[in-house]
């Protein structure tokens, strides 16, 4: 291990590829502000500039922009309600409101260490542990992620808001949505109506940006007279309170998007989502969730951090890519010439450790460039929105056109834009939507892979010790709360009850 | 998560493209004397995502007619219905000599089992540039030690085979065993042959079939075992000269997806020409040679209408299968 780590430094601060890391990380991170760019694009649009590099030089300089986006994206999904890439979605609730109330700054200086502490402790569990973490998380066949996924829609109930129907019926469109297309694992269309550009679906990107960036814009525009947010030198900086607040959701946050990213296909947008769930249940300050608090910041952006890191875990130790980025980054090992693959270790060990070392200069990078800028970046509120939304208008149609290449999308960000607007407008919540986009075609697929497996026999899930366990949790997220509410409601019924008899 | 589809250079491509529009079409071309001369920019389409099997090769053939055409060759990853949108984009391209495609089975599958207005027919075949056979593989820690003992297994339970698409050459291979041997195996299907293999080490699934470039590294780690390669011949490659073939234990199936590239249909025969007298120099290049090695092909080339005559048979095959 400690020869390994040394191997690591000595190829990790080699002045060039220290340069290259660099360059990496700040990439990553003006590719993760743009809208619909996400990390997959970015490592696709610069792999082919890197072919002339050192493989390890490039492949380092490749994962600094993964998970530089990772630390850009949060940044537009605070400042302008406009998440970066799918994985920051959550930071649209309590970032944007942060932001709103003048506290832009803190936000993104809170997503700034939530991320770097998520970063060096998952970095801490790769350097370990990867290789017996990759081989565990094998264990983790379709019915595990099918209890997993359950599990996920089970923080409905924190996304919901105020009202519990209103997010039930928007989780539902968002699944109804996740419909079109081809039905996983059979060739019949759905809701495509001939058209060649939905076989595979609406694009989850191009709807994510038309509700949440169009939908805002077009809310402002209906609202009127925003004034910009003028905000004191002094409100930029992070409060001590606030700074105590971010330790224990960045623990717990970091705790499941390692998990979630070990495991293959599972990924950085569920863990975020679930890890705002879990805050919601467990946090001291669950009551503030959703208007603009520390937790709401610290943990999805933990959790969706450490989950792009682990995601190399199984990348590296199996050849078996943990996201969508590590599969077009397993793409560039091959053509480099390298095999990814359970060898790897043995055969490139300069290449692997040098890399992963690489990852901890990376984000300490990010730290200190992110720190300082913060207060920079929420200068951009302080231009009168009139201004600002031409701008977010314009990049958001740019972003959805890069995603696919096509006008299509263009298209979809609009309709997604009016539903956007008009859920704003009515007050229907969009995070549960966009769960049931985002999970419903994991969630079909496998639904319809564990009946395979069980011959048409579902109820193979309740018979292997892991997704038992997970189905078993996942029927109590949903089942307990509501239960317990009643309960309360009760009890305060007959302690009045008891109070007026006494009287 | 639903496929990401990627920009590349494809930004860049249709900077290009739209430059090559307003210079009113000078790129590409007949001259009088009957030669075709494609000009600067060509595009080449790769119907799916950057950093897969298909970006790969197209990548690795653009590059190498770039060698032999003196051209810039633009990859564009236009994604999206399983390969549909950038087949549905040379639909479009109609007898324009300066566009590509990196093609490969979904050429063939998609008009089977989808509602697309294209069929091989439509496009202009140009180059087969390899074949790439099945193995079929099982964990290591598998009871099975040849494809004898599988489908044995096969006739008194049920057995799970991990396939990678409901429409994929792997569930087509699979398929043909059944037909040949009278037997049935339940499919789980995911999305990409490295879900395919996760399930295959988890023991999830029994057995699964990929081409060998997606399995080297865990065959070679010892991860997995092949129990047979559906080809006519042994593999020449050392990691894989050791496994049988099918017909070898009793099982006469052979099943290849293939690549190569082709172009839109209506091109001029000029066009045409030139491209396949391209593609063959292409065929003697050292980049072709690594293109194949490194992916563990089969050097297998066919051109023009010889093409064709293999896609004809190729698409009689798929739909005794995928056909209702």
């Amino acid at each position: 291990m400690i020869d390994n780590l040394m191997l690591g430094l000595e190829t990790a601060v080699s002045p060039e590829n220290l340069l290259w890391c660099a360059i990496g990380v700040v990439l990553g991170t003006v590719i993760g502000m743009m809208p619909g760019l996400g990390s997959a694009t970015g490592v696709a649009i610069l792999l082919p500039v890197t072919l002339t590099m050192e493989p390890v030089t490039a492949l380092i300089m490749l994962a600094g922009i993964y998970y530089g986006s990772q630390y850009g994206a949060s940044t537009s999904s605070i400042l302008i309600s406009t998440p970066g890439d799918s994985s920051s979605v959550v930071l649209t609730l309590d970032g944007y409101q942060m932001a709103r109330k003048g506290r832009a700054g803190a936000a993104l200086a809170i997503s700034a260490i939530a991320s770097f502490i998520a970063a060096i402790i998952s970095l801490i569990v790769m350097l370990a542990i990867a290789a017996p973490i990759a081989s565990w998380a094998l264990n983790f066949g379709p019915p595990e992620t099918l209890a997993i996924i359950l599990l996920g829609m089970a923080t409905i109930v924190t996304f919901a808001g105020e009202n519990m129907l209103r997010g039930i019926i928007m989780a539902a469109v968002g699944l109804l949505l996740s419909m079109i297309g081809i039905a996983s694992g059979f060739t019949t269309a759905r809701f495509t109506f001939g058209s060649v550009e939905l076989l595979s679906g609406l694009e989850f990107v191009a709807v994510m940006i038309g509700i949440f960036a169009l939908g805002e814009v077009l809310h402002q525009i209906q609202r009127g007279g925003e004034k910009p947010i003028r905000a004191g030198f002094r409100d930029l900086l992070l409060k001590k309170d606030e700074a105590k607040r971010i330790p224990g959701p960045a623990l717990r946050g970091t705790f499941l998007g390692t998990a979630l990213g070990v495991l293959p296909g599972a990924g950085a947008t569920l863990a975020s989502f679930m890890s705002y769930g879990l805050e919601g249940r467990v946090g001291r300050h669950r009551k503030e969730l959703g208007t603009g608090a520390v937790e709401g910041v610290a943990a999805p952006e933990a959790s969706n951090n450490a989950a792009a890191n682990a995601s190399f875990i199984p990348t590296l130790a199996l050849g078996i890519p943990g996201s969508g980025t590590t599969a077009i980054l397993l793409g560039a090992f091959v053509i480099f010439g390298l095999q990814p693959g359970p060898m790897l270790f043995e055969q490139q060990p300069d290449l692997v450790w040098g890399l992963l070392v690489s990852f901890f200069f990376g984000n300490l990078l990010l730290l200190v460039l992110n720190l300082p800028l913060a207060p920079v970046f929420a200068q951009v509120l302080r231009v009168p929105y009139s201004y600002l939304y031409p701008i977010i208008i314009v990049l958001s149609l740019v972003g959805a056109y890069a995603v696919g290449n096509s006008l299509f999308a263009v298209w979809v960000v609009f309709f997604a834009g009016v539903l956007g607007f008009f859920m704003k407008k009515y007050d229907f919540p969009a995070a549960p939507l966009v769960l049931g986009l985002v999970l419903g075609p994991m969630l079909e697929r496998t639904l319809v892979q564990t009946s395979s497996m069980g011959h048409g026999n579902l109820l193979i899930v309740f018979e292997r010790p892991l997704s038992a366990f997970f189905m078993v949790v996942a029927i109590l997220a949903f089942v307990v709360p509501p239960l317990w509410t009643a309960i309360q409601g009760r009890r305060q019924k007959v302690q009045t009850q008891k109070a007026s008899v006494d009287a | 998560m639903k496929r990401r589809s990627v920009l590349t250079a494809g930004a860049i491509g249709t900077v290009g493209l739209a430059l090559s529009a307003c210079s009113g079409g000078s790129g590409g071309g007949s001259s009088a004397d009957g030669e075709f001369d494609p000009g600067n920019r060509v595009t080449m389409i790769v119907p799916f995502s950057a950093g897969g099997g298909s970006d790969i090769a197209g990548r690795a053939i653009a590059a190498g007619l770039e060698e032999a055409t003196g051209a810039t060759i633009t990859v564009e990853n236009r994604v999206g219905g399983s390969g549909a949108v950038g087949y549905s984009g040379l639909v479009n391209a109609e007898g324009d000599g300066t566009m590509l495609l990196a093609s490969e089975t979904a050429l063939i599958t998609l008009p089977i089992v989808q509602d697309v207005d294209f069929t091989y027919e439509s496009f202009t075949p140009i180059m087969k540039a390899g074949e790439d056979y099945n193995l079929v593989v099982v964990a290591s820690d598998s009871p099975f030690q040849s494809i004898t003992d599988v489908i044995e297994a096969a006739k008194t339970e049920q057995l799970n085979a991990a396939v990678s698409g409901a429409t994929g050459p792997d569930h087509i291979a699979w398929s043909l065993i059944e037909q040949e041997q009278g037997i049935t195996l339940e499919r789980v299907t995911f999305e990409s042959s490295s879900e395919v293999l996760a399930a295959l080490m988890g023991g999830h699934v029994q057995v699964a079939a990929s081409s060998p470039g997606e399995l080297t590294g865990q065959l070679e780690s010892g991860d997995i075992r092949a129990l047979c390669a559906l080809a006519p011949e042994r593999y020449e490659y050392d990691l894989l000269a050791d496994i049988p073939t099918g017909s070898e234990e009793g099982v006469e199936v052979t099943f290849a997806q293939w690549r190569g590239f082709i172009a839109p249909g209506g091109i001029d025969d000029a066009a045409k020409e030139y491209w396949i007298a391209k593609a063959k120099e292409y065929e003697q290049s050292d980049a072709y040679k690594e293109f194949i090695e490194s992916n563990m092909l089969q050097p297998v080339t066919a051109y023009g209408d010889d093409f064709v005559e293999y896609l004809h048979q190729y698409a009689a095959d798929v739909e005794s299968v995928l056909g209702n």
